[in-house]
């Protein structure tokens, strides 16, 4: 393990579950005294459940936590904060009307706590100052921090976390995503002088060259484990790929075999797409006979161009043409109505409901269908979802059971029958095998080569090696913005570090 | 369809009922009777109409408090066009007429400029009693109605059934029908369960609950008819006494069948009106009867949440396995 000096932090043999999801499998992970250490993994791979762990918001289910030398429970955040540990979490929750001193000593404003003690605004300030002239930065504590800039806000944050004298262990939950490159510097200079004083830093990030730039070493997570640990000096010397560690090459998978046909008529085309904030000039043609996969971290604007897609969100500029005609859908219910279905990205709560049957659910989406003259047909309802049941192999195949009762895997499959009975002409999967477990993963590939027979479909992931894996024609976004255009060329490693890095590298 | 679970729970209701009646026969034979009965009957109407409409409020997931203050507007409004000559169906359709209108303001308010539910129907509840007042300046209202035959509407009888217990029936086959075997019904228990994956689904969610906004209204405007021709005038308090009963009722239902419907409202209001009912018998005074609605209220949901209801069912498991 990393560090010369002691370690401020171990935690070994974590366990945590969630229903039959391991979401933490026997991890070990250690920090050194005046260390940062950077967490790195894709979502759902165990980070900020080891986060949440180690600052008191879930109790872990087996393991033992060790900070400087003795062990803690951590059953609650109080018991993580009085253990020295403090988090900035990734939108702090500031109070936007009081100033960056006030927000700081939030709940400790007084030196004398009491119902009635007054608040002591100068006070507050001067040590909010004092503070502050630790760091070789200078910010106007005395501003509302509604009127701060991002990397002012942080700052505050991280004053805040850091209020209690005790502190040794200091948790960053994506700092820099909202941060131009000038202020990351400053926010990395305040890092160097915490680390200098000893604080140990966890810091969480999607983007890799700053593990280069601050880090000492950093962990990578994957699929609730963690699969290495490396300095970064060392990574530097032997070239390790941290993007190949994040991401599982060899899961078992087996994908479909990939179309031949290209060219099939078009029947969904965005041109130009843009949503402020959110995507721009997003272009692609999703052909019938073929998958169009578009690969982009979480907050890269993948699941806002699927509902802008879906009619869900509105795009302020570009064109969807559907079938060739110009469309703008203004509602979910138009995109459904023109032939669009969406396998939304969290299928809890966008995409079923969960107290309900499969019956209920199967039939959802195509209440038309389902009635005749506005009053449902039972008995062909019926026919008809347990006909979509086996076709999407539910198991077990109760179609009286509420969603609720059924696997992450089997609720998605549930999602799929729903869309296949609206017979859609174009269906976009978003995530489409988050807590999906590896049998059931292949049979939803296979189910999405077998939908693009008949209809467009793409597929919008995180999961780089699914979107390579399944689809005929990848691009990537990155930040908003698409990384080249659908190719079938792209390779597996090109499309990583489009999506990563935001280049294309051969 | 029927599921195994689904007759142990209307096994269970109706061994409750039995119990309950049984407990009130011992203290006063003349709970049987038939003319008891027959009085609970009609009181099960009143309360029954105004809970069903409520349910499909309910069934949304939102609140209406105002039903009762639109009741009483729809009752003068009712009494007025009698009094001035119009003919039965006119003065019926345009009490019925005010109790959509408020259930559209009150659903548009909600769905479509995203109110909070509890706080707007407070307000139209209380802007409803103050127009009630402008007919008569609050003096009750009876002109006409000998002649105009809406007594009728409490004495006569179809098919042996009293005619409010007959106009129950009716409205909750077509209730029945409109929740439990349309797609609208579909619509409304999806918008309420799941509202986002309701709208990806094409379900007009905000329409919905429009509607179920106007049907509240209008069922209960319907009762107030029955409680106007039971009474022989039409009253600015006439709607007080339908909001505790009418939430009882489908709260009752909910916890005893698991979800709001419109059978559980039923069963719920049965078990209100036969409680309210027998303490009447047993000459426990009137005023008492809000505090014992206002506790079957809070017991019922205590049972409909689900942490409760869930505790409840381990307790019963438990039972069950040491037995």
């Amino acid at each position: 393990m990393a560090g010369q000096t002691g370690t401020i932090l171990a935690m070994r043999g974590i366990q945590k579950r969630f229903g039959d999801v391991n979401a933490l499998d026997d991890v070990d992970f250690c920090l050194g005294e005046g260390e940062v250490h950077a967490l790195l993994g894709v979502n759902g791979a165990g980070k900020s459940t080891l986060i949440k762990i180690l600052s008191g918001v879930y109790s872990k289910d087996g393991g033992t936590i060790e900070i400087a030398g003795k062990a803690y429970d951590l059953g609650s955040p109080r018991a993580a904060i009085e253990a020295g540990v403090a988090v900035v979490q990734q939108h702090p929750e500031l109070v936007g009307d009081l100033t960056g001193a006030e927000n700081i000593f939030l709940g400790h404003e007084s030196a004398k706590p009491g119902l009635f003690s007054r608040i002591d605004r100068s006070g507050i300030a001067a040590r909010a100052q004092a503070m502050l002239s630790r760091f070789p930065i200078d910010i106007d504590l005395g501003r509302r921090v509604a009127d701060m800039p991002a990397v002012d806000r942080e700052i505050v944050a991280i004053l805040h976390a850091l209020r209690l004298e005790n502190a040794r262990i200091l948790i960053l939950d994506e700092p820099t995503s909202t941060l131009t490159e000038r202020e990351k510097a400053s926010l990395f200079s305040m890092m160097k002088t915490l680390k200098a004083a000893g604080i140990a830093i966890i810091y969480i990030t999607h983007r890799l060259e700053e593990v280069f730039e601050i880090a000492d070493a950093f962990t990578v997570f994957r699929g609730g484990r963690n699969v290495a640990t490396h300095t970064v000096k060392e990574a530097r010397e032997k070239k390790i790929s941290i993007p190949n560690l994040m991401l599982d090459s060899d899961k078992g998978l087996t994908f479909p075999p990939r179309s031949q046909k290209t060219d099939g008529d078009i029947v969904l085309e965005a041109k130009n797409l843009s949503a402020e904030g959110l995507f721009r000039n997003v272009s692609f043609a999703a052909r019938k006979g073929e998958i169009l996969g578009i690969f982009g971290l979480v907050g890269s604007g993948v699941d806002e161009l699927s509902k802008a897609l879906f009619g869900v969100v509105a795009p302020n500029s570009g064109e969807i043409h559907l079938k060739g005609r110009a469309v703008r859908f203004r509602s979910a219910a138009q995109a459904l109505q023109a032939g669009i279905f969406l396998v939304p990205g969290d299928r809890r709560s966008e995409g079923l409901t969960m107290d309900e049957d499969v019956v209920f659910n199967t039939t959802l989406a195509n209440l038309g269908r389902a009635s005749l003259g506005g009053i449902l047909r039972f008995g062909d309802n019926r026919k008809q979802a347990a006909a979509l049941a086996a076709k999407v192999d539910l198991q077990p195949p109760k179609l009286d059971r509420a969603l609720r009762g059924f696997s992450g895997g089997n609720q998605q499959k549930v999602v799929i029958a729903k869309g296949l009975y609206r017979q859609a002409e174009v269906y976009i999967f978003v995530e489409p095998t988050v807590g999906v477990d590896i049998g059931a993963r292949s049979k939803i590939y296979s189910l999405m080569r077998e939908i693009s027979r008949d209809a467009a479909v793409i597929v919008i992931s995180s999961d780089c090696d699914e979107v390579h894996g399944v689809a005929d024609r990848t691009v990537a976004l990155y930040k908003g913005a698409p990384i080249g255009a659908p190719d079938r060329a792209t390779t597996r490693d090109q499309l990583l570090s489009a999506g990563i890095m935001g280049e294309m590298t051969a | 369809m029927i599921s195994g679970r689904l007759i142990i729970r209307l096994l269970a209701f109706i061994a409750l009922v039995a119990v309950i009646a049984g407990l009130f026969w011992t203290q006063n034979a003349a709970f049987l009777s038939e003319g008891n009965i027959r009085a609970l009957m009609r009181h099960m109407s009143v309360q029954g109409l105004a809970a069903l409409g409520l349910t499909f409020v309910i069934v949304v997931r939102q609140f209406d408090l105002s039903f009762p203050g639109v009741a009483s507007l729809g009752a003068m409004t009712l009494g007025w066009l009698i009094a001035s000559g119009m003919p039965l169906s006119v003065a019926v359709c345009g009490g019925l007429a005010v109790g959509i209108a408020f259930g559209l303001v009150n659903g548009v308010a909600v769905a479509r400029l995203g109110l909070p539910d509890i706080v707007t129907t407070i307000a139209t509840g209380g802007l409803a009693i103050g127009f009630s007042y402008f007919y008569s300046n609050g003096t009750s209202i009876s002109q006409n109605f000998f002649m105009s035959g809406i007594l009728d509407l409490n004495d006569r009888k179809i098919l042996g059934l009293d005619m409010p217990f007959a106009i129950l029936m009716a409205a909750a086959i077509v209730g029945f029908v409109v929740l439990h075997a349309s797609r609208f019904g579909r619509g409304f228990y999806a918008t309420g369960e799941n509202r986002t994956s309701a709208r990806f689904s094409g379900i007009p969610t905000r329409t919905l609950i429009v509607a179920a906004f106007a049907i509240c209204g209008m069922m209960a405007c319907l009762s107030i008819t029955l409680l106007v021709a039971s009474s022989g005038a039409a009253n600015v308090t006439a709607g007080n006494q339908l909001l505790m009963p009418a939430f009882a009722a489908v709260y009752l239902g909910a916890a005893l069948f698991g979800r709001p419907s419109v059978g559980a409202t039923l069963a719920g209001t049965l078990m209100m009106s036969t409680m309210l009912n027998g303490f009447t018998l047993l000459a426990i005074p009137y005023y008492y009867s809000d505090a014992i609605v206002s506790t079957v209220l809070i017991a019922a949901i205590a049972l409909f949440d689900p942490r409760v209801s869930g505790l409840f069912r381990t307790l019963v498991a438990k039972k069950d396995k040491t037995a």
